[in-house]
């Protein structure tokens, strides 16, 4: 028999060197569901979306990245391991996907499908009788959850075959046809058992497969719109189908209608790519117009920023605006404020200054006329001593010393009350004894007392304690009893005592038996103006600054002050001062 | 009783004179008159000093305060000081014031003022407030003296000297070599002043100054002490015997 050449078409489709199934697609859902509960984990979170979305180098990379995480929790590990295998395996990088799967416990709810992975590792690396045992053992598992009984019925189909056990083959082919429902699988199954018995030569049984298969091909439906990968599909089965009819009649040396066959294909051929083309033409277009778009979008972004920018801009300014408004309204206020105070402060100056000047014509013209009649004396007195007429110089120098005791008298308060002005005396209120006070003030008018014919008597009780400053004590009781002494007749008294008539004060009365004054001088008096009184006793030397001095200082000692007078009879001077709490 | 050592610092000879004349009629010793902080220093350790009268202002600076600031920072050699001063600038016053106690006295000053200063400063030095002023006691107790007011002015005695005290009431009997003299002071008063260790309570009556015994006769409940003075020892107070430093 000469050699008969024959040509063969193998269309050897395993189901994994395809794209997926439905089947698949549900297994992938069902692990990204039981994964969820470990997607507090980012890295394992990420390679189980990646897994889902079929990216298997982001896969690989997460997943690698998850088992680094050495707190992570090991029942994770079997995923992560099942993640890498099938990313290898998808990446045809076989060895180490079966690595990876070989991992995996044995009690993973989804052993059933990692098997399957192995057996198809198998299939690929040509270890057809290995993976014969992979499937064989799946096909008696009872629970076939995930397991594509079609898909393994073919591939070990495809082990027989790829081992020439034909019949074996034959027999899988078969019964993988009868689950097949899919036309697609179904002309591949058609050509798959059409070339197995060819191979054989038994062109009786393989034709008629081969027939099949063309026919079932031509009734391929493809969508008129666009080329999607399931019409690529079909095309590919159309064309194959047609090839492969076209060497079967060229074997028959049917070359006519070989020549039909060979059209056929080729016809098929131009059109998908002619299709393709178009597909790829269109798909530029839908890529130039979203490029379009974008650029439209991008532009009204820009757009919009510069808006926002605006309107930023003006509210920024705004606020800016009655921040201003609000400063300056707060400072005209204050100024205002300010304005009325500095009136206020204004007026009791000028109050201050009338009194001040008032108060300097009054004193200078006291010390002038005191220090004039100083210099006149001393010229009288210069004379007199000249004809050493001894009795007048007595007189004269006892005249002198009395101008000078009171020209420094009011020169003392003049100081004392500058000073208390000007805040610069020291002033402590401490504990004070009355009765010392008194006989330490009074004894320097002893003399004077004398002269005058004056009784004087201080009855202040040893026990009185007050609460006052020293020094400003004394100045009062100095004035009073200057004043007591000035306004005095001969031969009459002074009495200086103590009473207890206001609860927590001690009054100190400097009584005198002299001129008295009239009511109003009386009210006129204690009147708190700082205005100057003018003198009711021309005579008598008297400006009413001690009068003013003693009124502010015990002002500031927390003290009250009372006059009680009757003219001809006499004055009363009254002070409380706070009286000391003796503990105990 | 002796007079009281006064040291005056005061740059004026107008002044200290003044001062001088005041303190001699009553009494007082004047110890020395320093014109400079240095001299008063120099002074101060060199004399017989009871009480410093010091101007705050020497040559026109408060080297007074100064001086007060130095005795004060030596716990032992600091005695009771007066000051004096013409001014009453706040200042000045607020500074002087950290030395306590603080007394003074302003210019221009009475006799009275100047005793009063004195007093004050004693009372306030010892911390036994309000004892001068009142008719009821007159006697302030340093650890070395009885400072005691004699008509206007103060004077002292030596605590060594005292033999005994003889209480009455109110009144104390102090009893020395050659003075035998009253003072008001309360019993509690003097007991709690006096050093515990010198002078020691023999009767209701009696204090007795345990250096100054002679003789002790428990038999006739007596002590004799020095200058042949006889007083009482009763049962309550026999643990004196166990203080006084006997011969072996």
């Amino acid at each position: 028999m000469p050699l008969k050449f024959r040509l063969f078409l193998l269309v050897l489709v395993t189901y994994y060197s395809y794209s997926q199934n439905k089947t698949e697609d549900s297994f992938f859902k069902d692990i990204f569901e039981q994964s969820k509960k470990f997607h507090s984990e980012e890295n394992f979170k990420k390679a189980s979306f990646f897994l889902i979305e079929k990216k298997w180098d982001s896969t690989i990379i997460f997943s690698q990245k998850s088992l680094e995480n050495s707190k992570r929790e090991k029942s994770m590990d079997d995923f992560l391991f099942m993640y890498r295998g099938i990313s290898l395996f998808r990446n045809q990088v076989y060895d180490e996907a079966e690595n990876q799967f070989d991992l995996i416990s044995k009690k993973f709810q989804f052993t059933n499908k990692v098997q399957e992975f192995i057996g198809a590792i198998n299939l690929k690396l040509k270890r057809y009788k290995k993976a014969i045992t992979y499937y064989k053992k799946l096909l008696d598992i009872k629970n076939k959850t995930y397991v594509d009984e079609i898909n393994i019925l073919n591939d070990l189909a495809l082990c027989h075959y790829f081992l020439s056990e034909f019949q074996k083959a034959e027999f899988y082919f078969e019964q993988s046809n009868k689950y097949e429902k899919d036309s697609i699988n179904l002309v591949d199954n058609y050509i798959n058992i059409a070339n197995l018995y060819y191979q054989q030569y038994k062109d009786d049984i393989a034709i008629p497969y081969f027939q099949k298969a063309y026919n079932l091909s031509k009734k391929l439906k493809i969508s008129d719109k666009q080329l999607s990968e399931d019409d690529r599909k079909k095309y590919y089965r159309k064309q194959i189908a047609a090839k492969n009819m076209a060497v079967i009649e060229e074997n028959r040396k049917n070359y006519n209608q070989a020549l039909v066959y060979r059209k056929e294909y080729e016809k098929y051929v131009d059109t998908l790519n002619n299709r393709n083309k178009i597909y790829a033409v269109a798909k530029k277009e839908k890529e130039f117009a979203v490029a379009a778009k974008q650029k439209e979008v991008d532009l009204l972004q820009v757009e919009n920023k510069l808006k926002e920018t605006e309107r930023k801009i003006f509210l920024y300014s705004a606020i800016g605006l009655l921040l201003f408004l609000g400063i300056g309204a707060y400072f005209f206020r204050e100024k205002v404020k300010t304005n009325k105070i500095i009136a206020a402060q204004k007026e009791i100056l000028d109050e201050l200054n009338t009194t001040k000047d008032k108060l300097f014509s009054i004193v200078s013209h006291d010390l002038r006329s005191s220090v004039n009649a100083l210099k006149s004396s001393n010229k009288i007195l210069l004379n007199n001593l000249a004809s050493k007429n001894l009795e007048a110089l007595e007189n004269l120098l006892h005249k002198n010393s009395t101008i000078v005791n009171g020209a420094y008298g009011l020169l003392d308060n003049l100081l004392n009350w500058a000073l208390m002005q000007t805040e610069q005396q020291y002033f402590s209120i401490e504990k004070q004894r009355l009765f010392i006070i008194t006989e330490h003030v009074a004894y320097n008018y002893k003399p004077l007392l004398l002269e005058k014919e004056l009784n004087f008597e201080n009855t202040v009780s040893k026990r009185e304690f007050v609460q006052a400053d020293q020094e400003s004590l004394k100045i009062v009781l100095r004035n009073l009893i200057d004043n007591a002494i000035k306004f005095s007749q001969p031969n009459g008294f002074i009495k200086i005592y103590s009473s207890n008539t206001i609860e927590g004060f001690t009054n100190l009365i400097v009584e005198d038996s002299g001129l008295g004054m009239s009511d109003a001088t009386r009210l006129k008096l204690l009147d708190d103006s700082v205005l100057l009184n003018k003198k009711e006793h021309e005579d008598i030397i008297g400006t009413g600054l001690g009068i003013q001095l003693v009124k502010s200082m015990i002002k500031k000692n927390n003290g009250k002050f009372d006059i009680e007078s009757e003219l001809g009879k006499g004055t009363k001077m009254i002070v409380s001062l706070p009286k000391t709490v003796l503990d105990g | 009783m002796d007079n009281v050592n006064i040291l005056i610092i005061e740059d004026t000879p107008q002044e200290s004179d003044k001062l001088i004349k005041v303190l001699n009629e009553n009494n007082y010793t004047i110890s020395g008159v320093a014109r400079t902080f240095k001299e008063a220093l120099d002074l101060y350790y060199k004399v017989k000093v009871d009480i410093v009268i010091i101007d705050i202002f020497l040559d026109g600076v408060p080297d007074g305060i100064t001086f007060a600031e130095t005795i004060n920072t030596v716990p032992d050699a600091s005695k009771p000081f007066v000051f004096l001063t013409s001014s009453t600038d706040r200042k000045i016053f607020e500074r002087a014031k950290l030395t306590q106690p603080f007394s003074f006295l302003m210019k221009p000053f009475n006799e009275l003022e100047v005793l009063y200063a004195i007093e004050m400063a004693v009372e306030k030095f010892y911390d036994q407030n309000d004892v001068f002023i009142t008719d009821e006691e007159d006697t302030v107790i340093s650890s070395d003296y009885l400072f005691i007011k004699k008509g206007k002015s103060l004077k002292k005695v030596l605590l060594e000297d005292i033999i005994y005290i003889e209480v009455e009431e109110k009144y104390c009997n102090i009893i020395t070599a050659n003075e035998k003299f009253v003072i008001l002071i309360s019993l509690t008063k003097i007991l709690k002043l006096l050093d515990e260790n010198s002078f020691c309570r023999t009767h209701r009556n009696y204090i007795a100054n345990i250096d100054k015994i002679t003789e002790i006769v428990p038999s006739d409940n007596l002590i004799v002490l020095q200058g042949k003075h006889h007083i009482t020892l009763s049962e309550r107070y026999k643990d004196l015997i166990k203080k006084v430093r006997t011969l072996k």
